[in-house]
């Protein structure tokens, strides 16, 4: 086949792609077609009888379902005016089921999502399927990946205006490499930040960028963030909180937010950063309320023990790496002479 | 002439019997800290209440090895001072050519082997190894224990240092004991499978003769006994 005869192959597809849409195949969409069409429910909203066939076309969805296959119980003859929905958000509630059918690990997800606890608990706003993704004009969501923060947002103004300003938020919009807000929060099982148990896994959650040398050699950033951190008395005893929540009496070691900051977070040297040094002692005081200027320098900066960044630590791990092995070694000796002298004299 | 001799009295025992239980737990709890990515670590720490239960019980031992180590050094001071003993563990030149005796005769260069007063080198070696080493260990401990409040006393930067030092300390003194106490109050061909003097507080006259003979004969009033002429046993025992 020559490259022409194949391109107006392809434009032959794409001409014909929503105007042969499963879809059709039903009489749904000869009603549904009027953008001004509504059903006056109970709560005095107006459900939108509209779909917007166009869009729909050219959804994920637009060449795979027909309209039944969602809506299941609508058959053609279901125009009796009567819909048992009393409010615009029981519609949408409904429909949470709908998705399940074809979705099925990823609506599970959703069981152990914080969204979904907080609906069982009647929080009627919590988010639903179609809430992230859209109904009809579903569409792939991470293109752009930046859609995604600006989706939470529509809920979560205040966290998204904070990480807007943050470092990641920042190059969010020039760079693919930074996270957006399911990078840290996951989509469908969505952690409760509230309990602490997401900010346990912070120190694995940040290490799959700041720990990839590839990523990080881009930004000529350190991977050793990971290490000395997990190296450092916080780091250890985090580790061995794995899974442990928050709670009144309940004092869980530091991890990578508690210094760094969450949505706000900014590169060490801004002046805004909480670890930047002039504010370091302010940071450290959120746990340890009586530290002083000189307390911050216990802390190596994420930096290994080397002469120049922290002479004394490494003098003293020097000491010992010859210390112990000279003194086992010396022991251990005199142990297999005496035991040697012992088989002699018998 | 008695069979056995009271070498500890109780409260040397009791001292030993409490360093024994806290340093177990001591490596117990801190070991797990130190190999904080190890399986067994995990488990551990898990099995003994959680890591704050774990610091808990290291922090409390810690305590009283610290209170132990005071009163040790209080009574032995006021001992010596009030000269009801003498300096008995304070290490002397004998203790250095003891030690090179010892050497050659395991080498097989002497047969002569050294007649050793109320303390060998090797216990000397490990009583100061152990006092040096709870100097480190329970400063450096303090500092982690009270990190801003040691931060007004010492410049921050001292603060890993210190967690250097203790976790590495720690190490030494887990391997000093498993392998060389261990080995001397165990594994030790003269003692096996168990030296018990520390915990009864006497010891055979017959293990005197041969292991302490210079304290021997001052408590006995007379001249040390030659152990080479000490027949019966010959020169198999003479290897402690």
């Amino acid at each position: 086949m020559t490259k022409t005869g194949l391109a107006i192959l392809l434009a032959g597809i794409a001409s014909t792609a929503w105007a042969g849409i499963p879809a059709e195949q039903e009489d749904c969409l000869g009603c549904h077609t009027d953008p001004a069409q509504t059903f006056d429910l109970p709560s005095g909203e107006k459900l939108s009888l509209f779909v917007d066939q166009e869009a729909f076309a050219k959804s994920v969805h637009g060449e795979a379902l027909r309209c039944t296959e969602c809506h299941a119980d609508k058959t053609s003859d279901h125009a009796t005016g009567e819909l048992k929905f009393k409010t615009r958000r029981e519609v949408t509630k409904a429909y949470y089921e709908q998705c399940k059918g074809c979705h099925f690990a990823n609506y599970t997800k959703t069981l152990d999502g914080v969204h979904f606890a907080v609906m069982a608990k009647g929080n009627d706003k919590a988010a639903l399927c179609v809430d992230c993704h859209g109904a009809h004009d579903i569409s792939h969501p991470a293109q752009p990946r930046t859609r995604i923060s600006k989706m939470c947002a529509r809920c979560h103004a205040k966290e998204a205006e904070v990480y807007a300003n943050s470092v990641h938020g920042r190059a969010a919009e020039t760079s693919p490499d930074v996270p957006v807000c399911t990078d840290c929060h996951r989509a469908h099982d969505t952690t409760d930040p509230r309990d602490g148990a997401l900010a346990r896994r912070t120190p694995e959650i940040c290490g799959r960028c700041h720990g990839d040398e590839k990523l990080m050699a881009r930004y000529g950033l350190s991977t050793k963030v990971i290490d000395t951190y997990l190296a450092d008395f916080h780091g250890m005893a985090a580790s061995f909180q794995k899974g442990k929540k928050s709670g009144p009496g309940v004092r869980l070691a530091a991890v990578c937010t508690d210094c760094h900051g969450v949505h706000d977070i900014q590169k060490p040297t801004d002046p805004q950063s909480t670890v930047m040094a002039a504010n370091l002692q302010k940071t450290c005081q959120k746990c340890h309320p009586d530290a002083n200027a000189s307390f911050p320098k216990a802390w190596l900066s994420h930096y290994e023990p080397t002469p120049q960044k922290a002479p004394i630590v490494w003098g003293v791990l020097l000491f010992y790496k010859i210390l112990i092995p000279f003194m086992m070694g010396g022991l251990v000796l005199q142990i297999a002479l005496h035991l040697w002298r012992v088989v002699v004299n018998r | 002439m008695s069979d056995y001799i009271v070498r500890f009295n109780l409260q040397q025992r009791v001292e030993h019997f409490i360093s024994m239980v806290v340093f177990c737990l001591l490596c117990l709890t801190g070991l797990p800290q130190k190999f904080y990515t190890a399986g067994w670590a995990h488990t551990l720490v898990a099995g003994l209440g959680g890591i704050d239960a774990t610091r808990w019980i290291h922090r409390i031992c810690g305590l009283t090895l610290a209170l132990s180590t005071v009163v040790h050094f209080a009574n032995a001071i006021y001992a010596m001072l009030s000269k009801r003993v003498g300096f008995s563990m304070v290490p002397t030149r004998k203790d250095f050519e003891d030690a090179i005796l010892q050497l050659k005769y395991y080498l097989g260069l002497t047969e002569e082997h050294p007649h050793y007063d109320r303390y060998d080198y090797k216990q000397k070696f490990e009583y100061w190894g152990l006092i040096f080493g709870n100097l480190i260990i329970i400063s450096s401990g303090l500092i982690l224990f009270f990190p801003t409040s040691a931060a007004l006393l010492i410049p921050g930067e001292l603060i890993p240092a210190a967690k250097m030092a203790h976790s590495n300390e720690g190490l030494l003194a887990f391997l000093t004991i498993t392998i060389w106490h261990i080995f001397n109050a165990h594994l030790n061909p003269d003692v096996f499978p168990f030296d018990a003097s520390i915990f009864t507080g006497k010891i055979s006259r017959e293990r005197m003769v041969h292991e302490h003979p210079v304290e021997l004969a001052r408590l006995e009033g007379g001249a040390p006994i030659d152990v080479h002429a000490a027949g019966a046993h010959g020169n198999r025992r003479e290897v402690g």
